[in-house]
């Protein structure tokens, strides 16, 4: 389960930021993409709220800068 | 659209980017605000219908420096914040005092004439309403940003009625469309300025498609009914006469009712209206002269197809007859086989299957109805539909002559040419926003465009109408030459003709005339040039058989050159030449 919503994340940050799925690790962050940009951070946050049908706080939009903080703090939300 | 989750836009949007060629159709979002969610959203809405766009957003809050930058774009929208005018706008507001509202009211209704002054020759332009809606839908009493907010858009709405090609995009309907909560996400606002969601930047490109569509020639001009559970409730072959129902006073009756009206208002903006179904021709004609309930009567469908041959068939001639692409329909039926059929073979016509849950059928009408929009409206479009009824009369009075000349020389055409005439540069721009197979170059003008055509010097904008003894066709083509009288020489940029008066040769007495008024200037030698495109296979070979030169040709273009005094007039002999000011 928790594998198809890691999944489903790096789906999601591929579209986003226009990179290959495969090249999504677990230590993906705004320093391994480099279009992970403040816009694009927005344009995340909009596509994971509409995928996993959430909607974050403010202040975990900022904590969520890398792939793994990413899945915590969704975990949160869905029930695995 | 609505319904495709933004991630799986993204994804497809990037598929698309793939195919695209190196002509873009540009766009740019000037803001006071953050809008990037906007452009791969609006971007899908368009490359899905063929228009190669690419959205790319100005600097933050620089909306006059900006106008400037992007006047080349082909379009460029404008997104003007109210609650960002000042800082805290939003609620700075109700505390200020007449003069300090004033003095906002002043600075930015100057910044927005110099963008529109900026921006008067860019193609088209989207200013959206100033709108106080976010912050105020609670308040019961008027507020002061609700006040300035009408204030600037009076001034709007005045300022681009001299703009013809500023569109002003309604964005309190689309808030309300989307919902005040959900089209409004203040958590982006305090943080980075970004202030509108995912889910009302897809219903904003949904909205503006239409402008777009237009400006681009992909207007739709023909609505296309089945008529068993698609006009009337019921099967007339087998319920017959009287037990068909399209009154407004029956459950289910009423919703056919409204149909008929939607597609009657349709119809009076010029949208042909049109019949295909699968019934014996005469009692339909029953219904349309005799059935009390019936709205749509037989003088508003301009085509008929009746009977029992298949729809695809059925369509394609209705395309032939009117003259227009099968891009240009619209069809509406009930039948999931007929609906699937002409879905996966005529990729090109829209169409509406009526809905399973009849009471939201009206509605997905009305959601299509943008599909007609014409940015530019003009009288013509009122004429148009007694004159393609009048042309398809003149189709069946042509069987009774022994040859096409004979027949040519009874309708008693005349040809009446306008030179730089600014009383019909809306229709001027209007048909080049529309025309596409007898079209030479397919340059698509604004009002805006035309407008400076016609006050050079050096470029003459020659637009003709044609009349017979039938009726008259309007205003139905277009010439434009640049001429360069020290060079002696002159390139035609822009030749086209309506496919309303293809078939009688006014394109060459167009031509001829053309040539004529060029040498009498002291021209020597013209340029020219065919562009090709989907739909102008027709006049590839126009100007070869104009006895222009090839000089060099591709598979997408064909240029020539012509010495004026090697040009051998064809001299139409059915055709009479008139100098004209139009009514």
């Amino acid at each position: 389960m928790e594998n198809q919503i890691k999944e489903r994340i790096k789906e999601v940050i591929s579209a986003v930021f226009n990179v290959p799925v495969n090249i999504i690790d677990d230590r993906a962050s705004p320093d391994t993409i480099e279009s992970w940009d403040s816009l694009n951070h927005m344009n995340l946050v909009a596509a994971l709220e509409e995928e996993f049908d959430v909607r974050l706080s403010d202040q975990e939009i900022l904590e969520m800068q890398n792939f793994m903080l990413i899945i915590s703090i969704l975990k949160e939300h869905i029930s695995l | 659209m609505k319904n495709l989750n933004y991630t799986e836009l993204l994804k497809r949007n990037t598929q698309l980017s793939k195919s695209l060629r190196n002509k873009k159709y540009s766009v740019h979002v000037l803001s006071n605000i953050i809008t990037a969610q906007l452009h791969e959203i609006l971007e899908y809405t368009l490359r899905i219908d063929g228009i190669p766009a690419e959205v790319q957003s100005g600097d933050y809050n620089n909306i006059v420096q900006d106008s400037e930058k992007f006047r080349d774009s082909n379009l460029v929208i404008i997104f003007w914040e109210l609650c960002n005018l000042v800082d805290g706008m939003q609620y700075e507001a109700d505390l200020m005092n007449d003069a300090e509202v004033g003095a906002i009211f002043e600075k930015t209704t100057a910044e927005i004439a110099l963008t529109l002054k900026n921006l008067t020759k860019t193609s088209l332009v989207l200013f959206n309403r100033f709108t106080a809606l976010p912050f105020t839908n609670n308040a019961i009493h008027k507020t002061r940003l609700e006040e300035l907010a009408e204030c600037v858009n009076q001034y709007l709405t005045e300022i681009v009625s001299a703009n013809a090609n500023v569109r002003i995009v309604d964005v309190d309907k689309i808030i309300a469309l989307v919902g005040s909560e959900s089209s409004i996400d203040l958590r982006n606002y305090y943080s980075s300025k970004a202030f509108y969601t995912v889910k009302f930047f897809k219903a904003y490109s949904d909205y503006v498609k239409p402008f777009i569509f237009s400006a681009n020639g992909k207007a739709k001009k023909a609505l296309i009914f089945d008529c068993d559970d698609t006009l009337w409730k019921g099967i007339l072959g087998e319920d017959g006469f009287d037990k068909i129902e399209m009154s407004p006073f029956t459950k289910d009756g009423s919703i056919f009712a409204e149909i008929q009206s939607l597609a009657l208002s349709l119809n009076k903006q010029g949208v042909l209206l049109g019949l295909c179904s699968k019934n014996n021709p005469a009692d339909v004609d029953q219904v349309l002269s005799e059935h009390p309930d019936m709205q749509i009567r037989d003088e508003h469908l301009t085509i008929k197809k009746v009977n029992w041959n298949d729809k695809v068939s059925n369509l394609c001639e209705i395309a032939r007859e009117l003259n227009i692409g099968l891009d240009s329909l619209v069809f509406v039926d009930d039948s999931d086989f007929e609906v699937n059929l002409v879905r996966e073979q005529l990729l090109e016509v829209k169409v509406l299957q009526v809905s399973k849950r009849l009471y939201e059928y009206p509605n997905l009408i009305r959601e299509n109805m943008g599909l007609f929009y014409e940015l530019s409206k003009t009288a013509e479009d009122k004429k148009k539909i007694t004159m393609y009824k009048e042309q398809l009369e003149r189709k069946s009075a042509r069987k009774a002559f022994e040859n096409l000349g004979d027949y040519l020389a009874s309708l008693d055409i005349e040809m009446t040419v306008f030179e730089d005439d600014k009383s019909i540069i809306p229709r001027m721009a209007q048909m080049s926003q529309k025309t596409n197979q007898f079209n030479l170059t397919t340059k698509r003008y604004t009002e805006g465009d035309i407008t400076r055509f016609v006050e050079d010097d050096d470029i003459e904008v020659m637009a003709i109408s044609v009349s017979d003894k039938y009726g008259n066709s309007g205003v139905t083509g277009l010439c434009i030459v640049n001429t360069d009288a020290v060079k002696k020489a002159a390139e035609i940029d822009t030749f086209f003709m309506s496919c309303r008066i293809i078939g009688r040769s006014i394109e060459y007495a167009f031509i001829d005339h053309v040539i004529h008024k060029l040498k009498n200037e002291g021209i020597e030698k013209v340029l020219a040039r065919y562009c090709k495109t989907r739909k102008n296979e027709q006049v590839k070979e126009f100007y070869d058989s104009c006895g222009f030169t090839l000089l060099d040709s591709c598979d997408s273009k064909r240029s020539y050159d012509l010495y004026l005094d090697n040009y051998k007039p064809k001299e139409i002999k059915h055709i009479e030449i008139v100098n004209g000011k139009p009514d």
